[in-house]
This record gives structure tokens, sequence and C-alpha cells, in this order.
């Protein structure tokens, strides 16, 4: 599973729910200041990748992919990214420029930062999590 | 003019299920007429009704501290008029809950007819004090949850030929745009909505922040459906089946103005697919498209 194998069904989705074009949707397009998302269509696009791919992505689920093994203090304090936070998301979003992070990020500014592949990377977790409970039961 | 919708509660399972009913009585002030001239309940506020439902499943849950607001439903389904005399049986099933959203789908009936299903409905939950007082939702949760047992049986109820129906039954007046600004028939409309204040629905809706029911604007929007057929002269009749992918961005607020763009999304002999985009000073407030298909089919 990559991302060439569900970027195609994630593009139209995000077409889908974001009323435009698939022609304006690429990889590394941001859904809030590129395609104009807003909070209600991240709920939207959640819900219809979860009945698309038969997965759950709870909610928060990418700031906890990105927090890594980082406790929550460790993340963030006082709704601030720690230094140590900053550098678990950039390694994580490591598809997003670096330009993108700036300074003193909070964590409620950490949507701003997703793009396309973003979203296919969710995925390609959520069904590899799955895989991998289905192995173990 | 009240707008609320659920007479009473029978039921309620926290985080889980809902079932309510509501009298369509000639006291009723939300009432139309269907195409043979019948009264009946606005078909837009089944809907309403049932998120409604959904809403005091979902605020009783959390203790009256949040409540949801309409954010999107994949599929509205209207299937019947419900008339004067009838009782709907709502009932709401909570898919998902959590402090940020619920997800929920819904069915409507009267006696044994659905008369109105909504699928995939996601509405996400903002602090109660910001559009109602909690002692205000607290009392009117108190005055409508009856639970009754399971002997009660409200599909007995029914409309009757028998009906007591005097000529001073008045409906209201039509949910819908004020206006045409453009109209390419059977290819474009765009229409105006003013929101005024004086509304009847804002007082309930909500007391400390009023604003637009997405019911009343998708209530507008059939309307407008009804006017753009009128204008295209199509060779075939089409019936309205199912309003799909609904969004409600943004709140529209008293004295916004409302401009909804209207567009054939797909239309063959079989079927007939509109597109609606409303605006608030050019933001998107909401989108949906509205089914509909060919008479006989």
């Amino acid at each position: 599973m990559n991302i060439d194998s569900v970027y195609p069904k994630v593009r139209e989705i995000i077409a889908d729910v974001l009323v435009i074009g698939e022609e304006e949707v690429s990889l590394e397009r941001r859904l809030i200041a590129d395609l104009g998302a807003e909070s209600i269509d991240f709920l939207d696009l959640v819900f219809q990748l979860e009945k698309e791919f038969g997965i759950k992505i709870p909610r928060g689920q990418l700031e906890k992919n990105a927090r890594g093994d980082l406790t929550q203090d460790e993340f963030e304090k006082g709704g601030v990214l720690t230094a140590a936070g900053m550098a678990a998301l950039k390694s994580y979003l490591c598809e997003v420029p670096a330009d993108s992070f700036k300074a003193n990020m909070k964590v409620n500014e950490i949507p701003m930062l997703f793009t396309v592949e973003t979203f296919c990377k969710l995925i390609i977790a959520a069904l590899s999590e799955q895989t991998t409970l289905e192995t173990v039961a | 003019m009240r707008f609320l919708f659920v007479d009473r509660i029978l039921h309620l399972s926290p985080a889980t299920f809902v079932r309510g009913i509501k009298h369509v009585t000639r006291d009723d002030p939300y009432l139309g007429h269907d195409e043979q001239g019948r009264l009946c309940f606005i078909p837009s506020l089944v809907g309403e009704a049932l998120g409604q439902l959904a809403a005091w499943n979902v605020m009783f849950s959390n203790d009256f501290t949040l409540r949801p607001v309409a954010g999107i439903a994949s599929c509205a389904k209207p299937y019947r008029p419900v008339y004067v005399g009838e009782t709907i049986l709502l009932e709401s099933f909570i898919d998902n809950l959590d402090e940020s959203v619920v997800q929920y789908h819904s069915v409507a009936s009267v006696g044994n007819d659905v008369v109105f299903t909504l699928d995939g409905a996601l509405g996400p939950l903002l602090p109660m004090e910001d559009f109602i007082d909690v002692a205000v939702v607290r009392r009117q949760f108190a005055e409508i949850n009856r639970p009754v047992d399971d002997t009660f049986n409200p599909k007995e109820s029914h409309a009757s030929s028998e009906m007591l129906l005097s000529e001073d039954v008045r409906p209201a007046p039509p949910m819908a745009f004020d206006r045409i600004l453009s109209s390419e028939p059977g290819v474009y409309l765009c229409a105006e909505k003013h929101i005024t204040r004086a509304a009847p629905y804002f007082p309930d809706h909500f007391p400390n922040k009023p604003v637009l029911p997405m019911t009343v604007l998708l209530e507008c929007k059939l309307h407008l459906a009804r006017e753009f057929l009128a204008r295209a002269g199509f060779s075939k009749s089409y019936q309205l089946r199912e309003l799909r992918k609904i969004k409600m961005k943004e709140f529209v607020y008293p004295g916004d103005v409302v401009i909804s763009h209207l567009s054939v999304k797909q239309h063959d002999d079989e079927m007939l697919i509109l597109s609606y985009r409303s605006e608030v000073d050019g933001r998107r407030v909401c989108v949906l498209d509205v089914v509909m298909t060919a008479e006989g089919n």
C-alpha cells in the first residue's frame, strides 16, 4: 500500500467534498490555504474516507500520529508546540515545505499544514493498523 | 410560532437511540399544501424534527453543555407528505458521539409508511450557552421527556376521513426565495433571499444566537427547484427523490442576503440532478444536490 494506490480515490473524494474540480487537487496542495477547506469540510472528508476505505479515523488522529512517543506535555505547552513537538511534527509531516512551519505554532493551527498527501498517509496508516489488528486477531 | 417539533420523547437511550412523536394538527403553524392541495406539514421540517430529536439525545447525554448544529447530511429522502391528523413516529440512531461531533441517522414514519429518512448526518457540537440558556433548554427537555412503556403504539394514530378541518386553517407562507436574479431556462437559476429577524423561527433557533435553520434553506431550495422546472419546459415531468451531499458550511444570520445558484449537474430521460451553491457576501454557506426522477420511473 503506497501513496499512488490511494491517491486517485482520495483526490476524487476531496474534489467531491470541496465541490471543486479534480484537476485542482494535487498531492502537495494544502486543504485550507489552497483548496478552501473549512472545519466542517474536514469532518465531511474524514467521514467519506472512512466509508470509502472501511477504516476508522478517530478525531485528532493526525495530531496523535505527529506526536508519536511524546507525551502531551512534551508535545505542547499551553496550546503552543514545544521545540520537541515542532520537530516531531516536521518529521511526521515531511511532505510539507519547511517554510510552512512557523515559530510558536499553536496546536489548533496544525490543520493549516495538512496537504492532500497528508490524508493519503493517514489512510495508509489506518489501513496498515487495521491489517495488523486483523492478523493479530 | 415555535420552531420546536418533537412533541414528546417516548424513549431515550443516551448516546445511542431516541424515539419521539410529532402530531401534525390544524394547530401547526408550519403547514403547506401538497400537489393535490391537501394540507400537510412542510416536508423539510420533518427532517428538522428528526434533527431536533437527535439533538435532544446528544444534549441530554452531555448534560446540556454542548448542542449539535446542522452540518452535513449525505442523504435526506422525503417519501410522502404528512397530513393534518397524522402522527409522525420519529427515531434517531446515534452512530458516533464524542465531544466535538455527533454522527447519526434517522427515520420518520406514519403507521407502516416511512415518510422521511436522513442518512449520514454529522453535526458539530458547540457550547450550549452560545445558543440558549442551559436552564431554558433543560426546561424544554423536561416538558417533552415523558417516556412510555413498550405497549404504547403511536402507529395506531392515523389521519382519518372523519377529520374536522374547518376552512379557516391557513397554510404558512411558502418558504421561498424573494426573487430570481437571473435565469437560463433548463440550465441555470440564481435567486436571492433577504434574511429578516422578523422570521418566526428565530426566537427558538436560537434565543442567544439567531441563525437560519438549514431546513428552512432546504425548503426554499425545493421551492426554487419547482420554479426551475416550471421555467425549463422539459418534455418530461420530474419528481423529487432525495437531497444529497447537504453541507451547511457557515451560519446565516438575520440581516444576511443569501444568493443561491442552481445549475443542472445531470439530465437525461430518467434523472435530473440539480446542484445548489448558496453564498453570503461571496462566502459559500451551503451546498447540496437535489435528485429528481422522471415521472413513471
